[in-house]
């Protein structure tokens, strides 16, 4: 084991007592000729990590241990340290244009650690530079030339040959890629992953930029205001991310192969100096429990992962089993039954946006009622948040239901024409019995002004006929927020509505499912529509899911005939 | 076509209603109804006489004294007949509203349960409507006693299939609506959704149901104390009718004028109210529900 960093701590002074905690406890290790990645958000401690592990922090900032070849690192002197830099562990820094000293040809910053840490003469670290500025793929002029006539990628070159100048054991990557155009970072990237491969270094990635880690890593570890949330391979991390930060992170994440709308995590990362008790992650967890808010978890394997979640990872928020479900046509006879869901069996996940697609009559909105517990199914099962919603009666059921909402395809007809709005968005509430009168009222204006409609008492006592179906439709929504649910089922939310509204209509309801962190199943026909926010799409054909996949993939690789006959007839102008 | 979707065309596909404005109809059925019933309420003050006192000489004609004469034991007929009307509203509410409560029950269950408790009731309803109604009248009448409430329970226990029948379409209907479901998706109990959505939904409905049991049963009760079948005690419009028939050689003189022509127009003039707010409200009514009634 070359590299081991156990429990690091990073802790800056800010006013003598308090001290602003950056790195809390994170634990790694990187042997010879591996390579690990570390990912995270702006300001979650990653380049502190990487100036760390070079000795770069004032003394007494930096706690816990990090060993190279079994010898700790923490607390050396400056002297023990400069013998360490470079030759053993060298670093690229982030910020490329100051990291190289204005006044100084380039070459010569490259020849001097040459000729500092290895004793060369002048000559000879000439001689070494144009050689390590060959492989990094600069030529002789390069290295006559003064920083500023260097373009951002050649003088990052440079400063990776200086690196590479003495041979370190470990080379730390800050942002390797950082303020490159995608040419340039490509040529880059080929270069590191050749190094790699051809010397025996151990690699550490520090990046915001997924693509960089998912390149040159084979391990990842996920940063999250300073603490590891997700360690394992980094194949399997970006392809089944398990912490549902590392989840939020993939799927805010631009990507060539997404054809989906970018998704933000809701919140903001927290403030270092007063992080959250608890999970920091926690405020902005879509299944964050009571525990999340109070204990820290630890970071633990869980099935070949290391996971820091008390729920050990993302949950499974609905699961449905065989559901099965014949109609017959005039209760009679066996030729005249219509099997409008056949075995159906899917997954929703915690905040996850899933799509069912499939033509008209392929059993979409059955199988949605079938979900949300308004058709008891002929056979199967419904399991939300593990408890069976197919077997629940009484008090049970309707706890069960607060938590699973409907939006159906038909606004006029989902609202009472006897009530007023104000009535209408509160009955969930009456039902529930959740609150005081106050409480409900205050409720109802919150949750209409959520969907952009006026809480004004006018528009309070309206009736559903003096409202437009895009108005109706929002009230519906409100409606199905009010109990705040974890999952909402849109059936054919918009087809109802005329285009401009329909935008408006599917952007609302994806904004407020950020925002909320609820998982919401829409349920179309719409492959044009749905694949502008769906995470992962099902598809649905005579009563049968078909095929499922990640959204880029089911619009960019579609395997089941189905699902290319759909694409196809998807609508597209000119 | 999307965006073009007219609420008020769902609204009469789907079988709903809306009270509209009293039409002529209605509004002069309610004028009687109310006449009637300042009649009955204030009884004892516009009934120059205790009905049951004898104020007169028997069969005296109609004078200042007696306005419509005596009967034959000499009890003040236009007092007798301004009490009758409080016997004859009371069988109207009472009957109509059992009436109207068992259908509801019924009606009510079946529909919204369905399946084969829907089928076992229905069936039960078409052997109560097989069955002639006049001749078990009788038959229960003579049988339970001639009380009033037994008239009343009678009354409630014929009439009640047809109402049921009623009830349970729109019931059925009702039901599929998608806001009725949506209720129980906000986890209501089936409790709930029948008295908050069902209920005001065929509310018409019943009012509709209620009017016309009750003009069947004034109908019903003034036949049974006509035919001496109601409670000899009740001074019903029936009673009078059957009293003043049975004096010998009525027809002779011209005494039927103000002892059986009044009753006689009372009973029709109270059916003739019921039964025009019937078609009133009737016309506020889904037209193929209101086929279905009849």
């Amino acid at each position: 084991m070359m590299l081991m960093v156990q429990d690091l701590r990073v802790t800056f002074p800010l006013d003598g007592k308090t001290g602003l905690r950056a790195v809390d406890g994170v634990s790694f290790d990187l042997a010879p000729g591996t390579s690990l990645g570390i990912v995270g958000e702006t300001g979650a401690g990653k380049t502190t990590i990487a100036r760390a592990l070079l000795g770069l922090h004032p003394p007494g900032c930096v706690q816990g241990s990090i060993r190279l070849d079994g010898r700790e690192l923490v607390g050396l002197s400056e002297e023990a340290w400069r013998a360490i830099r470079w030759r053993r562990i060298a670093l690229v820094p982030q910020s490329v244009g100051t990291a190289l000293d204005p006044v100084y040809r380039v070459g010569d910053q490259i020849a001097e650690p040459l000729r500092y840490h290895l004793g060369l003469s002048p000559a000879e670290a000439w001689g070494r530079s144009l050689e390590l500025a060959r492989r990094v793929g600069l030529e002789p002029r390069h290295l006559r030339a003064y920083p500023h006539q260097l373009s951002g990628g050649e003088k990052q070159r440079a400063l990776l040959a200086m690196a590479l100048s003495c041979a370190p054991d470990v080379l730390v990557l800050d942002e390797p890629t950082s303020g490159q155009d995608m040419l340039s970072r490509a040529r880059l990237l080929g270069l590191l992953d050749a190094l790699r491969r051809e010397g025996g270094m151990g690699l550490l990635v520090i990046s915001h930029d997924l693509a960089v880690v998912a390149r040159l890593t084979e391990r990842v570890a996920v940063l999250y205001a300073g603490q590891l949330v997700e360690v394992g391979p980094t194949a399997e991390v970006f392809q089944d991310p398990r912490h549902p930060y590392t989840w939020g992170l993939l799927h805010a994440y631009p990507d060539m192969s997404t054809a989906r709308d970018l998704r933000g995590i809701r919140g903001a990362p927290p403030d270092p100096a007063n992080p959250p008790p608890g999970c920091r992650f926690h405020p902005r967890c879509t299944q964050a429990i009571d525990r999340c808010r109070r204990e820290e978890p630890p970071l633990r394997e869980i099935g070949g992962r290391w996971i820091a979640c008390h729920l050990g990872g993302l949950q499974t928020l609905l699961r449905a089993e065989g559901l099965r479900k014949t109609f017959s046509v005039d209760g009679g006879e066996p030729e005249e039954r219509v099997e409008a869901v056949r075995e159906a069996t899917l997954d929703i996940r915690e905040g996850e946006v899933v799509a069912l697609v499939g033509e008209t009559g392929s059993g979409k909105t059955t199988l949605g009622q079938m979900l949300v517990g308004l058709l008891p199914p002929d056979g199967g099962r419904v399991v939300l948040e593990g408890r069976e919603l197919t077997a629940a009666r009484g008090k049970e059921r309707r706890a069960m239901m607060s938590r699973i909402q409907l939006i159906p395809q038909d606004p006029f007809d989902a609202v009472s024409p006897r009530l007023t709005v104000a009535e209408m968005v509160r009955e969930p509430l009456d039902i529930q019995g959740i609150g005081t009168p106050e409480e409900r009222e205050a409720k109802v204006r919150q949750a209409l002004r959520t969907v952009g409609l006026p809480a004004s008492p006018d528009f309070l006592a309206r009736r559903a006929h003096e409202l437009s179906g895009g108005q109706l439709q929002r009230v519906v929504l409100a409606r199905a927020l009010v109990l705040e649910p974890k999952l909402i089922v849109a059936d054919e939310p918009v087809s109802m509505l005329d285009p401009s509204e329909q935008a408006r209509v599917i952007n609302l309801l994806k904004e407020i499912q950020t925002e909320r962190g609820l998982a919401l199943l829409l349920i179309s026909h719409d492959l044009a529509l749905v694949r502008k926010i769906a995470d992962r799409i099902l598809v649905m054909h005579r009563g049968q899911i078909v095929e499922e996949g990640p959204g880029n993939r089911i619009v960019t690789r579609p395997e089941h005939e189905h699902t290319r006959m759909l694409l196809e007839a998807a609508p597209r102008l000119g | 076509m999307p965006g073009t979707f007219s609420p008020l065309e769902g609204e009469r596909l789907s079988g709903n209603f809306h009270m509209r404005p009293l039409n002529g109809e209605l509004g002069f059925g309610l004028i009687l109804l109310a006449l009637c019933s300042v009649v009955a309420v204030l009884a004892p003050v516009l009934a120059p006489y205790d009905p049951r006192a004898f104020s007169g000489q028997p069969l005296e004609r109609p004078s200042r004294a007696h306005p419509l004469g005596t009967n034959d034991v000499g009890q003040d007929i236009l007092s007798e007949l301004i009490y009758g009307a409080r016997v004859s509203l009371t069988v109207a509410l009472a009957a109509g509203a059992g009436t109207v409560l068992l259908g509801l029950l019924v009606g009510g269950m079946a529909g919204y349960a369905g399946g084969w408790l829907d089928q076992a009731l229905m069936r039960l309803v078409d052997g109560m409507l097989s069955l002639p109604r006049l001749p078990l009248l009788i038959l229960f009448a003579t049988f339970l006693g001639s009380g009033l409430p037994q008239t009343i329970a009678v009354i409630s226990f014929l009439f009640w299939p047809t109402t049921a029948r009623v009830v349970r379409a729109q019931v059925q209907s009702v039901r599929q609506r998608g806001y009725v479901r949506m209720a129980r998706q906000f986890g209501a109990s089936h409790l709930y959704v029948f008295l908050r959505h069902i209920l005001p939904a065929i509310g018409p409905l019943i009012a509709y149901g209620l009017v016309t049991s009750a003009g069947q049963a004034v109908a019903m009760e003034a036949g049974l104390a006509f035919l001496g079948l109601g409670d000899p005690l009740v001074q019903s419009w029936g009673l009078m009718m059957r009293f003043a028939l049975n004096l010998p050689g009525l027809f002779l003189t011209d005494r039927w004028l103000w002892w059986l022509l009044p009753p006689a127009l009372c009973v029709t003039l109270l059916i003739l109210a019921l039964a025009l707010m019937g078609i009133g409200l009737e016309q506020n009514l889904n037209p193929r529900l209101a086929r279905r009634w009849r």
